[in-house]
């Protein structure tokens, strides 16, 4: 029974490789607000069915947090990157978007 | 970036208690596993403040002396989820002749794994008979007396998830002859489709298990009666009768038998439709061999039957034959009672814990549990001014919620990336502890039950932030403020009604009070009524008509009618609840909107940023400058707070003479600052159209509002979730506190509030 918010693939916007300067957007101004074209692209990139999806665990709430990794199936482990640790939440979104560009774009993001 | 550290392990013991609330002087037990340890050294504490933010006031405890303090032995215990029917022992269910069973499915989940729908079968020492599907169709199997080497006949023929059949299989002793059928029934396009495979047995079979007869699961063993091969979808009439029959003539059952005309070849055959408010079933043979539901699978639920004129099982049962078994279905752990707490009659009321941790103090500092229970006052013990009503209800529906493990939206809802705690994990890892009633079982339906007899991981201090741990910021306060109080929750509220809170002048609701029952709704009404006063501090509070099973009393029933916000909808005709009928959707659509209890009513979600409240020219009304001294009317109230940095936030309420608020309440703040990422309920809006968000739509709002009512009563409701978070703010000293503390000072004051001409 599929509805609009429940469906993993109901997010289509297709990401231009191209548009880095929405990258550049989103380094600077994590928070937002965002430009609509920007909007649309975290969209694409939060929506999605669990399998896979980058997320973080607490170590300390609210000040230490580590990236971690789903299964593909309810009762696996839920994969913990130990050496990848955040004291901010900017910079924890900021490493999970690099990953989710290259993986919806194929291509590395390098704004340097 | 940053380097790891040890973190708290806070499941190497679980558990739960057999009451979620208890009065000081009573009896409680705990029931607890570990998978790790062996011993356990048990301290009490009353908590008062579960939330672990390092942003806002932490954890905070005061540990309690108690009789069972100290040591206790601990043992592993295995959580035994998946529904299922049992009936007890009976020869009459292991026929010497011929016979045949059979029903309707509904299946909602098809393995290549086989799931057993009917059985009288034992694993261990392969005797039985039974009925089982999978994705490749129906397998009957006999016993051969050696396990694991069943006889067995498979009509070899895929069946589809969610289309109704009806199944069936035949033994005849005398000829070894199996007989299997599976007919799928004529739907929409679909025409009917029937495929039947003979075979016989190599040999002598052994038909009689000496264990029960078993509806959508078999046992392993009879020592334990342990089940498995969980069967997920519905079940609708099983019977068993003589003879090797067509499909036609053991179909026949379905028709009520008239008067003087009970088939002495009907062997048993089990109406779903009776009783679908208990967890008996009966059995309408001649033979009345009844039989009893195990874990709370779900029943009115629409059966084969069912003609879509009717939405009522209590109106139609005959429609609503089925019920629905999930191999995921938890009510009651059962699990051995480990420690007994007589609580002291002088321990306060409020939200207590259970705290456990290892016996080594090398092990303590790394791993540390605890199970929460609430202590309400003493029998006679007298009364605080002030009651809280912690939402345990609210609690319940939101036990082991998953969303943010497995919703497709959450992430996008939330605008940040998802935090998991250590319980998260653990509850992705252990999915057999049961999820909320937001979550899915694993055949996809929704989950319509949550009960407090199982680990419940996010109502304790280190949990997710939710609403526990948010509603403990004003029981901090209280006690930071010196104010004192007594607790009771909605378990209280619902089984005793307005009783619960007589002899109290002011009533505090918390942060999110959102599921309540008719018997709730009606006491908090009678109260303000009888002259009390509510000082109603959250949102979305009063907003789904849900009950407490009355047959399994630790479970709260919700069903997901066609509006509100939701994370699933019922099936067609499926919205009343099985417990009480009652039609479990919004109380907005019961006619009872929350407005009429408190004057504002759920508006809109907010998660990309909080807002605040400003005054409103309503505030110069001399009625409410009680509540507003100290506050200036061009003054930001709650541009700040924990976590989520500001008062209005997570979801807001509004004030609306339409849905029921009174007219003569007076709206003295309203929210500013809300944007795009605030967007209203379903319930609000008609259509989709551009500019419902927060920027652009002003029925996007929270409301905070007073109203007098009759007998010198008062009702003030703030109209946020994340009103309380601001309270710590700045030391305790800052406009939401002086808000609160200005309101609930004047709401102690006996003196009579009358409501204006």
């Amino acid at each position: 029974m599929m509805d609009h918010t429940s469906d993993p693939n109901a997010a289509r916007y297709v990401i231009d490789p191209e548009r880095t300067e929405l990258a550049l957007e989103f380094r600077n101004c994590i928070r937002g607000p965002h430009s609509e074209e920007l909007r649309k692209l975290m969209h694409r990139m939060r929506w999605g069915a669990f399998p896979g999806r980058y997320l973080l665990v607490m170590l300390e709430p609210g000040r230490r947090w580590a990236l971690a990794q789903m299964p593909q199936e309810r009762g696996q482990k839920v994969k913990v990157f130990h050496d990848v640790l955040f004291d901010s939440l900017e910079d924890a979104e900021w490493h999970v978007f690099k990953l989710r560009w290259k993986a919806l774009t194929g291509a590395e993001l390098n704004l340097d | 970036m940053t380097t790891m550290s040890a973190t708290i392990e806070t499941n190497a013991f679980v558990g739960y208690p057999d009451t979620l609330s208890v009065r000081a002087g009573e009896r409680i037990r705990f029931h607890l596993g570990s998978e790790q340890q062996s011993q356990v050294d048990v301290k009490f504490v009353r908590v008062r403040c579960a939330d672990a933010d390092a942003t806002g006031p932490g954890i905070k405890y005061e540990e309690l002396t108690s009789p069972i303090d100290g040591m206790h032995d601990v043992s592993f215990h295995e959580v035994p989820c998946g529904s299922s029917m049992l009936v007890p022992v009976d020869a009459r269910l292991a026929p010497a002749d011929a016979f045949s069973f059979g029903c309707y499915i509904w299946p909602t989940r098809l393995l290549d794994a086989p799931q057993t729908v009917l059985a009288r079968w034992c694993d261990d020492s392969g005797k039985g008979y039974a009925l089982q599907v999978a994705r490749d169709g129906v397998t009957l199997r006999a016993g051969s007396g050696h396990a694991g080497e069943p006889f067995e006949v498979k009509t070899g023929v895929s069946l589809l998830e969610r289309r109704w059949y009806w199944i069936q299989g035949g033994l005849d002793s005398t000829t070894g002859e199996m007989v299997v059928q599976q007919c799928r029934l004529a739907e929409g396009v679909m025409p009917e489709r029937r495929h039947e495979v003979r075979a016989t047995a190599p040999s002598a079979w052994q038909l009689d298990s000496g264990g029960p007869f078993t509806v959508a699961a078999h046992h392993v063993s009879l020592s334990t009666l342990r089940t498995t091969a969980h069967y997920d979808g519905k079940v609708e009439a099983p019977r068993i009768a003589e003879g090797l029959m067509s499909i036609e003539a053991l179909r026949r059952f379905d028709d009520l038998a008239r008067p003087g005309l009970a088939d002495a070849a009907l062997i048993a055959c089990w109406d779903f439709s009776e009783g679908i408010d208990g967890l008996e079933v009966t059995d309408r043979s001649a033979n009345r061999l009844h039989g009893t539901l195990n874990q709370l699978p779900c029943r009115g639920m629409t059966g084969v039957h069912w003609t879509g004129d009717v939405h009522d099982w209590r109106l139609a049962p005959r429609e609503y034959g089925a019920i629905h078994f999930h191999s995921d279905d938890i009510y009651d752990c059962g699990w051995p009672a480990t420690l007994t707490l007589d609580v002291p009659a002088n321990w306060r009321s409020g939200v207590h814990a259970l705290r456990l941790r290892p016996t080594s103090a090398e092990a303590a500092a790394r791993a540390e549990t605890f199970i929460t229970f609430f202590v309400t006052p003493a029998a006679g013990a007298p009364r605080a001014p002030l009651v809280v009503l912690a939402a345990t209800m609210t609690y319940m529906a939101y036990a082991n919620s998953a969303l943010r493990l497995h919703a497709v939206h959450f992430e996008v809802l939330t605008e940040r990336l998802l935090m998991l705690t250590g319980d998260d994990i653990y509850l992705q890892e252990h999915p057999e502890v049961g999820q909320s009633t937001y979550d899915h079982h694993v055949d996809g339906s929704g989950r319509a039950y949550s009960s407090w007899l199982r680990p419940v991981l996010n109502m304790r201090p280190r949990s997710q932030p939710g609403n526990l741990a948010i509603d403990t910021h004003f029981i901090d306060w209280l006690e930071e403020k010196g104010i004192e109080y007594d607790l009771v929750t909605d378990v209280e509220l619902d089984r005793q009604g307005a009783g619960a809170l007589a002899g109290y002048r002011v009533l505090a609701t918390l942060s999110h009070p959102e599921y309540y029952s008719e018997a709730m709704m009606n006491g908090i009404m009678a109260y303000q009524n009888a002259g009390g006063r509510h000082l109603a501090l959250g949102a979305n509070g009063f907003y789904w008509r849900c009950a407490f099973h009355p047959k399994a009393p630790a479970a709260v029933e919700v069903r997901r009618g066609m509006a509100g916000t939701r994370t699933w909808e019922s099936q067609p005709g499926e919205v009343h609840l099985a417990g009480t009928g009652e039609p479990g959707a919004l109380w907005r659509h019961s006619g009872f909107a929350p407005q009429k209890l408190i004057g504002v009513g759920f508006a809109a979600m907010v998660y990309d940023h909080a807002g605040y409240y400003m005054l409103t020219p309503g505030s110069a009304d001399p009625r409410v400058a009680f509540a507003v001294e100290g506050i200036r009317a061009d003054e930001r109230i709650g541009d700040f707070g924990v976590r989520i940095g500001g008062a209005v936030g997570i979801e807001i309420d509004r004030w609306d003479v339409g849905l029921g608020s009174p007219p003569h309440a007076v709206m003295l703040a309203t929210s500013h600052g809300l944007g795009p990422g605030a967007l209203p309920t379903p319930e609000e809006y008609r259509t989709t159209v551009h500019g419902l968000d927060g920027e652009q739509n002003a029925l996007v709002r929270a409301d905070v509002v007073f109203f007098e009512t009759a007998k010198g009563g008062a009702v003030f409701s703030t109209g946020s979730i994340s009103y309380v978070l601001s309270l710590s703010h700045n030391g305790y000293d800052n406009n939401v506190s002086c808000l609160t503390e200005n309101v609930l000072r004047r709401f102690l004051d006996p003196m009579p509030f009358e409501v204006p001409a």
